[in-house]
Order: structure tokens, then sequence, then C-alpha cells
């Protein structure tokens, strides 16, 4: 890992050194730009208890271009679709290279708290957040219960 | 400069993998590579990053990567010189520093291409010999050091490269010995110092805390009259001793517990002769065993006492003999113990034997008659003998 550019290597070192509370990401030693990624569910939320895992990359243009994220524990939100892609402007149209691997994690975990359906990604899911908002949220919480804790 | 030097093409480096030798304020870094600034420009919304980091960031989006000002790339400008001085000034390792080896120049960030191009002893130009590629501080003039040439002290042929490093193994060459000062060939040197008469050594009973050091030839005498050479296998034996006997004692106690528990559950219509028989041979065992006990006391007494005449003057040895007779006491108080069962078991062969009881036997006070004693022992509620 000659090559890996001096940004790369300072932003692990602070995601170790100054970890984000409820976040957690560690590279794996074969690939140090592959991240094993875990977000706490925010408090007050349907997903608080809950330990979701998320996969990060970061691809060769980085930090020119985002990294790419996705959920790996099954989840039940409007902006999170089945595959476990973000519908997250930042980690699209809105990337800019000033972002860092730990902007972009707080964003995510900030959705967990602040589902928006009226930007969805998983229609089916955001369809039923505004038709009844108080099932979705039992649903996610189930969800949370049936596979983020264990 | 040499004309064999003159050709290198101009030293290629990773300026943001450079290592600087105080911290930088994050006010000095760009915000898209993280390193200190490198060609600092300003965007028309007054934010700073390398040239190349900006030019990059706007062919991806022509926003301002903190603020997302629309931009474009005249609305770039370099930073004022002052900035690029600052960083510039820096204090950095030259890039060919290795943990240990390599180049140890700190320099000025700005001076590190000028180091590495002229100065740097760990980059590698072209032989002037033979073209082939070589470090800076392997130069040697304007001759090739890739020639092989005779040694002149063992004739034996090397490169002109590899020359200094033969010289510190070379047969033909002798160092003094650094404790006799004889002359010996350089790969000799540590079987020498292995044999040396004038090599200090420390002495053989160190590791029971002899302090001696001194001179190979005198360890000899030291060995002779050193006292802790003499009590080196007592010591040993002493502790060796000591932990057989631990062992013994508390196999002693097991069996005497054992036996209590087993007598108490044994038939008590069993007849009183062989009951008597057996206790009397138990306690037999268990006195000859305490015997052997005092016995081994005794002599661990005696030895305490000579270790301690022995080693008055050495605090080492004091602790160990304080350790001794720690354990000694532990064991006395073992012994104690063992003696107060042996009273207890005692009494009871006593009040089986001897028929001081009150209860259950009275009609037969007076009986003696081994016949009485076993009824009065079948008489005993068998808890009481339990409690034992
Ligand atoms: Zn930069
Ligand atoms: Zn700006
Ligand atoms: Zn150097
Ligand atoms: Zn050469
Ligand atoms: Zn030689
Ligand atoms: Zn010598
Ligand atoms: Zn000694």
């Amino acid at each position: 890992m000659a090559n890996l550019p001096k940004r790369i290597i300072k932003e692990t070192q602070r995601l170790t050194e100054e970890p984000v509370p409820g976040i957690n990401a560690v590279p794996h030693e074969d690939n140090l730009r592959y991240f094993d990624v875990s977000i706490h569910g925010p408090s007050q939320s349907p997903y608080e208890g809950g330990i979701f895992r998320l996969e990060l990359f970061l691809p060769e243009d980085y930090p020119m271009c985002p990294p790419k994220i996705r959920f790996l524990t099954k989840i039940y939100h409007p902006n999170i679709d089945r595959l476990g892609r973000i519908c997250l402007d930042v980690l699209k149209s809105n990337w800019s290279p000033a972002l860092q691997i730990r902007t972009i994690l707080l964003s995510i975990q900030a959705l967990l708290g602040a589902p928006n359906p009226d930007d969805p990604l998983a229609n089916d899911v955001a369809q039923k957040w505004k038709e009844d908002e108080k099932t979705a949220i039992e649903t996610a919480r189930q969800w949370t219960r049936t596979h983020a804790m264990s | 400069m040499t004309s064999a030097t003159s050709p290198n093409p101009a030293p290629v480096f990773d300026i943001r993998a450079l290592t600087y030798v105080t911290h930088v304020d994050d006010n000095l870094c760009c915000p898209i590579c993280q390193s200190p600034l490198v060609e600092p420009f300003t965007t028309s919304c007054r934010h700073t990053f390398c040239s190349e980091c900006i030019t990059n960031a706007l062919k991806a989006s022509k926003t301002c990567p903190v603020d997302r000002t629309p931009l474009d790339t005249k609305n770039i400008n370099m930073a004022p010189v002052v900035l690029a001085n600052l960083v510039n000034d820096l204090t950095v390792l030259c890039p060919n520093h290795r943990d240990g080896l390599g180049c140890t120049a700190t320099l000025p960030r700005g001076n590190v291409e000028g180091h590495l191009k002229e100065d740097c002893l760990y980059v590698t130009v072209a032989c002037p010999g033979c073209e082939e590629k070589i470090m800076r501080k392997d130069l040697q003039d304007d001759v090739c050091v890739h020639v092989e040439e005779e040694c002149s002290y063992c004739s034996g042929m090397h490169r002109k490269l590899d020359m200094k490093e033969h010289e510190t193994v070379c047969p033909g060459l002798t160092t003094p010995c650094k404790f006799c000062g004889n002359e010996c060939p350089r790969p000799q040197i540590p079987n020498h110092e292995a044999i040396c008469d004038e090599a200090i050594v420390s002495c053989d009973a160190a590791s029971v805390g002899c302090p001696w050091h001194g001179l190979r030839k005198e360890s000899t005498d030291h060995s002779t009259s050193c006292p802790l050479m003499h009590i080196r296998p007592l010591l040993e034996e002493n502790n060796s001793r000591l932990a057989n006997l631990e062992h013994e004692n508390k196999l002693l106690r097991r069996r005497l517990e054992l036996s209590l528990v087993a007598r108490a559950q044994t038939d008590i219509a069993e007849s009183m002769d062989d009951q008597t028989i057996r206790v009397l041979t138990e306690q037999e065992h268990i006195r000859s065993d305490l015997e052997r006990l005092y016995v081994s006391m005794q002599e661990m007494d005696i030895k305490q006492n000579m270790l301690s005449m022995h080693m008055s003057d050495n605090m080492r040895t004091k602790e160990e003999v304080a350790m001794i007779g720690a354990a000694v006491n532990n064991l006395r108080t073992q012994l104690h113990g063992l003696q107060l069962l042996m009273f207890r078991r005692q009494g009871l062969d006593q009040n089986g034997s001897g028929g001081a009881r009150p209860t259950g036997a009275s009609s037969q006070a007076g009986d003696n008659s081994v016949l009485g004693h076993a009824r009065r022992m079948s008489d005993m509620p068998s808890g009481d003998r339990v409690k034992l």
C-alpha cells in the first residue's frame, strides 16, 4: 500500500485515534481502501439500540469523488433501499472533496434520526411512511430488533 | 559538480508524504489533501487550497469544495507570498530518512528538492565509471567503484564499493583485543574474547547473588574463596528439601483426616481389638512421621544458623535466610496442628478405652474387658465421632 495517499492514511489514523461516538470504521488489513463500518442507531429514533453494519470503499479518485457506502444490515428506512443503498445528496451530486469519511458517516447517522420520505429511495417504504407514519415507525423498530440486535 | 552527476534527472518525491518535524496547524493544511498547503491558491470566496488540489476539484465540480460557491478556474489566484513562505519554511525530514538508517537531514520543506539534487548522500546517481546506479555516499571521485581490486591486507578480491565493509572482517587485518590489547585477526575476535584472560566475567554463583566481577584469570581464585559458591549446592538442596517437607506434611494431614473420617464411618460393630490395633498402628505411623519432621526441622535450623553466619554481610542471602526461617516457622505451625490432632485422637482413644462416658454404659462401669469396650463403642452415637 505504498501508493495510499497521505490523506487516506491521515483519515484512518484520526478515525482510530479520535473515534466518533457511536461510529466505528476499521480498514481491512489487505485493502486499506475498504472499511468495515458500524453505526449505532440514534436515541429517540426507531433505530435506537440497533447496531448497523455498513461497507465503505474509497475509489481510486477519492477524494475527488465520494466514497461508496452501503448498509449490510437490513433496515426499514425511506431513504435506504433493499440493497442497502443510501439516498443522501452528499454521497452523490453534493459531494465535495473537503468532506471526509467521518463527516459522511455522521450524515448517515443523522439520516437515521431524521428519515426524509419526500426524497425517497425505497419508494414503498416512503409511501408507508407518508400514509401511516406510526405503523412505519413500528415496523422500523421491529426490523431493528430482528436484524440489528444480535 | 562532476560531469557524471549532472545528467541525473530532477529528483521526484511525494511532497505530501513528507514527515513534518513539528506539529502543523490545521489552518495551514489544504481542505482537500489535508496536508500542509503546496503552492497555495485562494478562491474568490477566500478559501485556500493547493493549486493542484483545487484544479482537480474544479474539473469534477465547478463549486468551492468548502462552501459550494460557484467557481471557475479564473476565480482562483495565487495566495499571498507570506502564506507560501510560511508553508515552505516548515521543517521536514529528508525523504530518504529511514528509521535509524538513511539520511538524517532536517530542512525547510522548500529546500528538499535542492538537497536531493545536490547534497543528499542517499540519492542514487550513476557511477562515473560504468553508469550503474549507486548511492551518492558510495561515489569515489571519478572512478568506477564496481571494479574489483586486491585487498592490501589479505589480498582477497573485492569491489571498491564493498572494500570498507570487507575491512571490518578482513582476516589480514588485526584489531587489538579490547581486554588484553593483543592483536587478533578481526574474524577471530569473538572467539578470543570468550577465553581472554583479561576479559571481565562474573562469578558462577551470580545466580544466587554473588556480586563479584573481575578478570577471567582471577575468577578461579575467587571461586575457591567465594562463600556463595560453597553454599550454593546447600542452598539449592535446602530449597528442594523444604518443598519436599511441605509436600509430605500436606500428605500426612490428608491421611490423618481421611483416616479419622474413615474411622467414624467404620462399621461400629467391628470388634474393639481390630479397632484398637488399627488406631495404634496409625498413631505409630503418625508419630514416626512427626519424628522425621522434627529431625528435618532441626537440621534446617542448624543450616539456617550456618547460613546466617556465612552470609551476615550479604543482603540477598539474608533475605533468603529470612524466607527459610519463615518456611520453618510455617512448618512448625503445621506440626503444631498435627500434634493437636494427635492429642485429640489420643483423647478419643482414651474415651473409647478408658470408658469415661457418662451415659449408656453406666451399668457396665468398672467392666474393663475387651467385650465391654466393644459394646460401649457401639453404643456411641455415630454423630459424636463425625464431629471429630
Ligand atoms: Zn491540497
Ligand atoms: Zn469557498
Ligand atoms: Zn537527504
Ligand atoms: Zn561502476
Ligand atoms: Zn582483506
Ligand atoms: Zn584479549
Ligand atoms: Zn562469587
